[in-house]
């Protein structure tokens, strides 16, 4: 049964049509993932892809390891070199881009110095340029104290979080265990960069997909003999539950997974071991994980995030028979967060870091301090995200089951 | 094997599709006859528990059929009136999938869906996708997947709809065939369809059963209630807005009629054999005057 029930999913032209556009746009995010890295050789000339990704990844090899005082005050002490060469006070741009060429090895250590020793919402690109090397042994602790500094501001972190939720960000910063290690993760910054372009992509085409699975049966006129089967009110309807979740398992995995398989497989698996900390976007993120652990709970929140969504429009499909209406309000319900942000209404932030779509931007809940109190315990949005809608998703099977067994042949 | 209606009714809203039926089927064919809009299509459907009664209940040698839920519809086979598929499907795919629908085991499933092809006259188009196929031929299959469980009772509303005449005599056999120690309920408005092969015929109006009986019964209380007479042209309006006229014949002498009165329409009128047409005229005709009168 599970089986005749994805044929009839996948044998509609229009199904058909929808893959290949995932395809198609598949494709696309691949190439502009590749462009996501770029290298300038010694002669000052800049290149993008698979090849810039080797040479980036020759050079940051050198840099690799703990991040301890003596290798920041290294990386000080390269970068103050390159900036006294003559190519690097040149006016003329492509010396600069030679001198530049010489940075790129220890270029994200810098950016981690940059982030370091400005205030907490400021970023300056010079800032590595001005530091001496004695103050390299302040870097981890100038991270807790910028936190605390703008926790304490008026206009800033004062007026946004209690005094709970402040303790909390402070612990979770000072727990983060140091020196951290550290290597290149071009290739995942890539990959989260456009993961969650690929997460609505699939989402909203397994919805359309699935749309059809319940109303598929009144639009063919087929319900009549569909019920009055033996199994039309018990597994018939179980299969095709289950064709749904099957279909959002295989397109999920399946585009997620040669998505990782291409971008990755290009522009390299190093890095994993790296807390998120030392990824550019993610200085500031309050959870303790490695960018491995970042990537498996991307996948895994996507997922989740693509279950919803398919057993959303499922139900819609099982309780409206229309097919239209299944596609169109998970996709109302991945775009109106986005409106909705612009608003200023109290708790509204609250309650739009729990709508579904958050799970399909895994990476962004990771880099926000969206915090939540359980029982007088504050907790981060992604594990609540995560269980959240584990137990919706798990909970909407059966109401799926139930609305669309007993339903009624009128016409 | 016997089903038994009690106090059955269906309501939408207001509208009383079906109003306080109590009847029993046993083994053999039951023709439904009634128009359009009689309730014949919500009967079938409360039969084949895609509707629930509003009041009443079905029993299935005594135990009600909601309740009984599959085991009552491994019983079952149906074609509905407006027969839909799944248009991408082969032929076979789409018998494949009732019979896997309908619980039968993928090799028995094989085997039955051969049988039924050669049986419907598709086993040149089993591979043909169903979108593709006339009118006819989706009919058949219709009729095929309704016998794919060989089900103990058979419902089948408006089966021969699309069937030219060649697959219509085709299919009463069939069905002649297949009925022997099952139940099989046929709801047409074409009277020729049930006149030969139905046991006992119901006539349903406006959610009612009017008339129960064998077609000879029926044909029986039309006595002295079918007239034929020979009238000239000028005079059949006349005649069609007093009688309900169920056929004309011009020759070179005049106008043939065949009427349906309960009292002689005119003196040079001879009594007629009646026939089950005349019946389903006089019970659910236009009525005489009506701009339809004249059918």
């Amino acid at each position: 049964m599970v089986f005749y029930e994805m044929k009839k999913i996948f044998s509609k032209s229009s199904s058909k049509a929808a893959l290949v556009f995932l395809g198609f746009a598949l494709c696309l995010i691949i190439y502009f993932a590749m462009g996501e890295v770029s290298y300038v050789n010694p002669e000052g000339e800049g290149t993008k892809g698979i090849a810039a990704a080797r040479h980036l990844e020759k050079e940051k090899e050198k840099w690799k390891g703990t991040l301890t005082t003596e290798r920041l005050q290294q990386v000080i002490r390269e970068n103050n070199k390159v900036n006294q060469s003559p190519q690097a006070k040149s006016e003329n741009t492509k010396e600069n881009d030679q001198a530049f060429s010489r940075k790129q090895g220890f270029s994200d250590i810098r950016e981690l110095l940059n982030k370091a020793f400005t205030g907490f919402q400021e970023y300056d690109y010079f800032r590595a340029d001005t530091l001496t090397e004695e103050e390299a042994g302040q870097f981890y602790k100038k991270r807790t104290e910028n936190l605390k500094a703008w926790l304490a501001e008026e206009g800033g972190g004062a007026d946004q979080f209690t005094k709970t939720e402040k303790e909390f960000l402070v612990n979770q910063y000072k727990s983060l265990e140091t020196p951290w290690y550290y290597e290149s993760s071009d290739g995942f910054d890539a990959w989260f960069t456009w993961s969650p372009t690929i997460c609505m992509l699939v989402v909203l085409t397994v919805g359309f997909l699935v749309s059809g699975i319940f109303s598929c049966e009144k639009r063919y006129r087929a319900a009549s003999v569909y019920f009055a089967s033996y199994h039309g009110r018990k597994k018939a309807v179980l299969a095709k539950i289950k064709a749904g979740v099957l279909t959002a398992t295989l397109v999920y995995w399946g585009i997620m997974l040669l998505y990782s398989a291409v971008v990755l497989g290009c522009l390299g698996l190093q890095g994993s071991q790296c807390v998120i900390q030392t990824q550019f976007g993610k200085w500031k993120s309050f959870y303790a994980m490695t960018i491995g652990q970042e990537y498996a709970y991307i996948l895994l929140g996507g997922y989740i995030g693509c279950l919803f969504f398919t057993l959303l429009t499922m139900l819609i499909s099982s309780w409206s028979h229309s097919g239209t209406a299944a596609v169109i309000v998970p996709f109302a319900l991945i775009l109106a967060p986005s409106f909705l942000a612009e608003t200023q209404i109290p708790f509204v932030d609250k309650i739009l870091g729990l709508l579904p779509d958050q799970l399909l931007q895994v990476e962004l809940v990771i880099s926000h301090f969206s915090l939540y109190s359980l029982g007088g315990k504050i907790i981060g949005a992604l594990p609540v995200l995560l269980v959240l809608y584990s137990v919706l998703c798990a909970g909407l099977l059966p109401v799926v089951y139930r609305i669309y067994r007993r339903k009624e042949v009128r016409e | 094997m016997e089903l038994e209606m009690n106090n059955l009714t269906k309501k939408f809203g207001d509208f009383t599709a079906v109003k306080q039926l109590n009847l029993s089927m046993t083994r053999g064919v039951y023709g439904l006859l009634g128009k359009n809009g009689a309730g014949k299509t919500t009967f079938m459907r409360m039969l084949c528990t895609l509707l629930t009664p509003t009041e009443g209940n079905i029993l299935c040698d005594g135990r009600d059929i909601f309740k009984m839920e599959g085991e009552y519809r491994k019983l079952l086979g149906y074609l509905p009136q407006d027969f839909g598929f799944y248009p991408e499907f082969t032929v076979r795919d789409y018998l494949l999938y009732i019979a896997s629908i309908k619980g039968l085991p993928p090799a028995v499933a094989k085997k039955r869906t051969k049988e039924l092809l050669a049986a419907v006259g598709l086993e040149k188009y089993a591979g043909r996708k169903m979108k593709k196929l006339s009118g006819g031929m989706k009919r058949r299959a219709g009729i095929a997947q309704a016998m794919m469980n060989h089900p103990k009772i058979l419902i089948l509303d408006e089966p021969t709809a699309g069937l030219d005449p060649n697959e219509r005599i085709r299919f009463r056999n069939l069905i002649s065939e297949f009925s022997e120690d099952r139940l099989v309920l046929l709801s047409t408005h074409i009277v020729s369809d049930v006149e030969y092969i139905a046991n006992d015929i119901w006539l349903m109006n406006e959610g009612e059963i009017v008339r129960q009986g064998t077609p000879k019964q029926i044909t029986e209380s039309m006595k002295q209630k079918v007239w034929e007479c020979l009238v000239e042209k000028r005079a059949v309006p006349l005649l069609a807005r007093q009688y309900k006229i169920s056929n004309m014949k011009a020759d070179t002498q005049g106008v043939q009629v065949r009427v349906i009165a309960g009292e002689k329409p005119a003196e040079y009128a001879k009594e007629a054999v009646p026939s089950l047409e005349d019946a389903f005229l006089y019970y659910f005709g236009e009525e005489a005057g009506d701009n339809h009168g004249i059918l």
